[in-house]
């Protein structure tokens, strides 16, 4: 579409039109809504509560809209893809490469991570017996700062610029000499805003882990989600600042001149080796928290202790640390030389182990365990076989020889779509099933809920299966268009019916999520599923500080063995301080800041970069002033006086 | 819950929360360092050996260094209470520093009013930004002094005295990152 705008001829893709149009018209309309229905009041309390059930909340709710804005990227990617030589709507050439680069960079970190992010914020302080997490105004920020990431980053596609680089933004395309525009500044500013979050939730939750758990509640006796937090927080601590160094780099190649990726003097592939220093361990960033999920499911739902608790634990730390000694197996078509491929190569392997160890416990917490096969245990048993069959074509990728073969293709497409949506996606709609009861105290409806799973589940393995025969016949991935003669039409067309039923299953979601509140029901009690561990102690939804009286742990599953034995949990009058919570709109204003700040480096206007800088260091003098501990620190001197 | 140990709870927490994160800050001055090394000296545009001067160099690093040691002595008056030890101890180490940014202005100064800005090879380019952003934490930690000298005056002693603690980890990593830039930025090149 093109039109005159005093004077100057602006070309706008009708996509881009559609979408201002549907937001135009959508805004009133939501606002009405919101208003009429008196929602003010409870986005107010979330917007400013630093309690983590909150702010775990929000990070669904928002990784959820997320998911829905990429999903509708690859159902768009689906339909140009759909039959050979196909002119869908705009989805030709550079908008091509703007919607498969949207798509997986916000399906990672804005979908994946913060769905994670929210589940862990919610359910690990209460498995833990801490009454908050361990700095919850730092949390608030954590998340404001995701959200600041993932807005700037959605609203590229607003401007009509769009990242284009792919999600992995490699050099020299990624570099300014390729791709000119403010795209892929938009692609940095995004990442290095959300990265900066999630650096601050992983301190927050190691904290917590190590310091606030409750009484008796030794590491040895701890549920397995939360030592999976705490090893994918360790993980996010080497992984995430490395990519902010990546993204400072880019930037001073982008806005400044400097030739760190590009040019006679730089190196394309030192983005290549830092990216993926960070990129690979986001993997197991990403799979980790899941497998706690799962474990913790399966253990609760065959009513049996987890098989092989030492070995699951030693099995996580272990592919943790693997996860950073096998970056270079993305990279085996560079040229690297026999050596490192051979050691990348077999460190990859090496992965599979630990990893059969995890499946073959899964295996064995259920054996001769008593099955109830609710939802959120449907999406564990569909896990499994997807994330095995996952793992071999991995191995299969690993071996640097096939490798060559297999680069670049849809074979690799259809392997990490089996992994990161067989251990990532599942694992949180299982968890999300499963926690609902804690997070607003009522219970998803099973009948939809297992309508959602099926065909999720069908969708999926019928989108992603026939792509590893499209990349066995040499489809290359990130290309619009294929010929009637590449043979390759078959396995397309099935995979975007197949693409289409996964979204049909997340109507479903909705549809559920709108039954289960619209009458006005009864909370469920505190322990609906009948559980093992201590976030069941307390009702649903989780109160803000539920643990008043600590209950002291003597054993794994102490709840558990408590409700076996008809006794309630011991509990300790005084254990340590709880973390002060606060009600505070400070986050909201560093959010602005940054927005401001981000936008005038996005579009490299000075007095823009100025002023959100200043107004984000302003922001730690606002902070240093209005810290909430002042009050109770002043109480407790004046207590101590005494 | 004996609101006595409150503070100390809390004060253990927020320490060992920030020493994790100067470990992320740490990593990310290793991918900074590991940057310089690969890219200097540059194969062309100016050597590191022409540009660096013995005398800022040294300077400086007298400077920042000795504010480390400075600082000790506000330190010691936050473990006697003495408002006066603290007092000078910041003030000393605030003039330390804020020196220390004027002889790395005038370095800064003198290599881009030379011509050899971010832009001229990748030496400078990697040079620029890992020096930068240890300056741009000197500058931070300069405003963070300022904020501390009026919190001493608004909070309570043991929230005052939790926030200078946190201050003090933070410019003594601040001042370990300076001496890891002379081993591996500067002395190479000077010796």
């Amino acid at each position: 579409m093109e039109f005159y705008l005093f004077g100057e001829l602006i070309v706008l893709p009708t996509d881009v039109v559609a979408a201002w149009v549907s937001v135009i018209l959508g805004t009133p309309i939501v606002l009405y809504w919101l208003t009429k229905k008196r929602h003010w009041p409870v986005i107010w309390d979330y917007a400013t509560s630093t309690n983590h059930r909150k702010i775990g909340t929000l990070y669904i709710i928002f990784a959820i809209l997320f998911f829905f804005r990429a999903g509708i990227d690859a159902l768009f990617i689906r339909l140009q893809l759909v039959t050979p030589e196909n002119q869908f709507w705009v989805f030709q050439g550079d908008k091509y490469n703007e919607i498969f680069t949207t798509h997986g960079t916000m399906m990672i970190f804005f979908v994946a991570m913060p769905l994670l992010i929210g589940l862990m914020n919610v359910a690990v302080p209460l498995q833990i017996g801490a009454n908050d997490l361990a700095f919850p105004f730092l949390n608030a920020i954590g998340f404001y700062l995701f959200l600041t990431g993932g807005m700037i980053f959605f609203a590229a596609f607003f401007f009509n610029a769009a990242p284009n680089a792919g999600w992995t933004a490699y050099a020299p395309l990624s570099t300014y000499e390729f791709t000119g525009g403010p795209n892929n500044n938009y692609y940095i500013f995004g990442l290095q805003i959300s990265g900066l979050g999630t650096i601050f939730a992983a301190i927050n939750m190691i904290v917590t882990i190590l310091r606030l758990r409750a009484p008796g509640l030794k590491l040895t006796r701890m549920p397995l989600f939360p030592w999976a937090s705490l090893i994918t927080s360790f993980l996010i601590l080497v992984a995430f600042p490395v990519l902010a160094i990546a993204l400072l780099l880019l930037q001073f190649d982008r806005l400044y001149g400097a030739t760190f990726f590009v040019g006679e003097l730089g190196h394309p592939v030192y983005w290549q080796h830092l990216f993926w220093i960070f990129g690979h361990p986001e993997v197991y960033i990403l799979a980790l928290p899941a497998f706690g999920i799962f474990s913790d499911i399966i253990s609760a739902f065959s009513r049996k202790n987890v098989f092989g608790y030492t070995s699951m634990v030693i099995a996580l730390a272990l592919i943790g640390m693997l996860g950073f000694m096998v970056w270079a197996h993305h990279m085996f078509t560079v040229g690297l030389g026999p050596f490192a491929n051979t050691f990348f190569a077999i460190t990859t392997m090496m992965i599979a182990v630990p990893t059969g160890v995890k499946v073959f416990n899964w295996l064995f917490t259920m054996r001769r365990g008593v099955i109830r096969i609710k939802t959120p245990m449907l999406f564990a048993l569909g896990f499994i076989p997807t994330f095995v069959m996952g793992g071999v074509t991995g191995v299969m990728l690993a071996s640097a020889a096939a490798d060559m073969q297999y680069h670049d293709t849809y074979f690799v497409v259809a392997h990490f779509h089996y992994v990161i949506i067989g251990s990532t996606v599942l694992g949180a709609f299982a968890g999300l099933y499963y926690w609902y009861p804690k997070m607003t105290g009522k219970m998803l409806d099973e009948k939809l809920g297992k309508w959602h799973f099926w065909l999720f589940l069908i969708g999926f393995h019928l989108t992603f299966f026939p792509q590893h025969l499209a990349g066995l016949n040499g489809m290359p991935r990130r290309v619009y268009d294929y010929t009637w003669e590449d043979g390759v039409f078959v396995y397309n067309f099935i995979s975007t019916i197949g693409a289409f039923m996964m979204g049909a299953s997340m109507l479903f979601v909705i549809w559920n999520v709108y039954k289960t509140h619209r009458p006005k029901k009864e909370n469920v009690g505190a322990d609906p599923w009948d559980g093992r561990t201590l976030e069941w102690y307390v009702p649903s939804p989780a109160p803000e500080h539920p643990f008043e009286k600590m209950p002291i742990i003597d054993r794994r599953d102490a709840l558990w063995w408590a409700k076996q034995e008809g006794k309630p949990l011991p509990v300790a009058e005084h254990h340590r301080a709880s973390p002060v919570s606060i009600r505070t709109v400070q986050p909201f204003v560093l959010s602005v800041a940054l927005t401001i700040m981000s936008f005038g480096f996005i579009y490299g206007w000075l007095w823009m970069q100025i002023i959100g800088g200043a107004a984000s260091l302003g922001f730690f003098v606002l902070r240093a002033f209005n810290d909430e501990r002042t009050a109770v620190y002043r109480k407790e001197e004046q207590d101590n006086e005494q | 819950m004996s609101s006595k140990t409150m503070s100390r709870d809390l004060f253990g927490d927020k320490r060992m929360g920030f020493f994790i994160y100067l470990f992320v800050e740490a990593v990310m001055f290793a991918t900074l360092f590991a940057t310089y090394i690969i890219y200097t000296p540059a194969e062309q545009g100016p050597h590191p050996s022409e540009l660096f001067e013995m005398k800022t160099v040294v300077l400086s690093s007298i400077f920042l260094l000795s504010s480390s040691g400075t600082l000790m002595i506000a330190e010691k008056g936050l473990e006697r209470r003495n408002a006066n030890l603290i007092l000078t101890g910041l003030l000393i180490t605030f003039i330390f520093g804020a020196t220390f940014m004027y002889f790395e202005t005038h370095e800064f100064y003198k290599f881009v009013s030379e011509g050899h800005t971010v832009a001229t090879n990748n030496f400078l380019s990697s040079y620029f930004v890992l020096v930068g952003l240890h300056a741009s934490h000197v500058l931070f930690g300069l405003g963070w002094m300022i904020v501390l000298l009026i919190q001493r005056e608004l909070l309570p002693y043991t929230l005052f005295e939790e926030k200078h603690r946190i201050f003090n980890y933070y410019w003594h990593f601040v001042d370990i990152i300076w001496v890891l830039i002379l081993i591996i930025v500067y002395a190479p090149y000077l010796f």
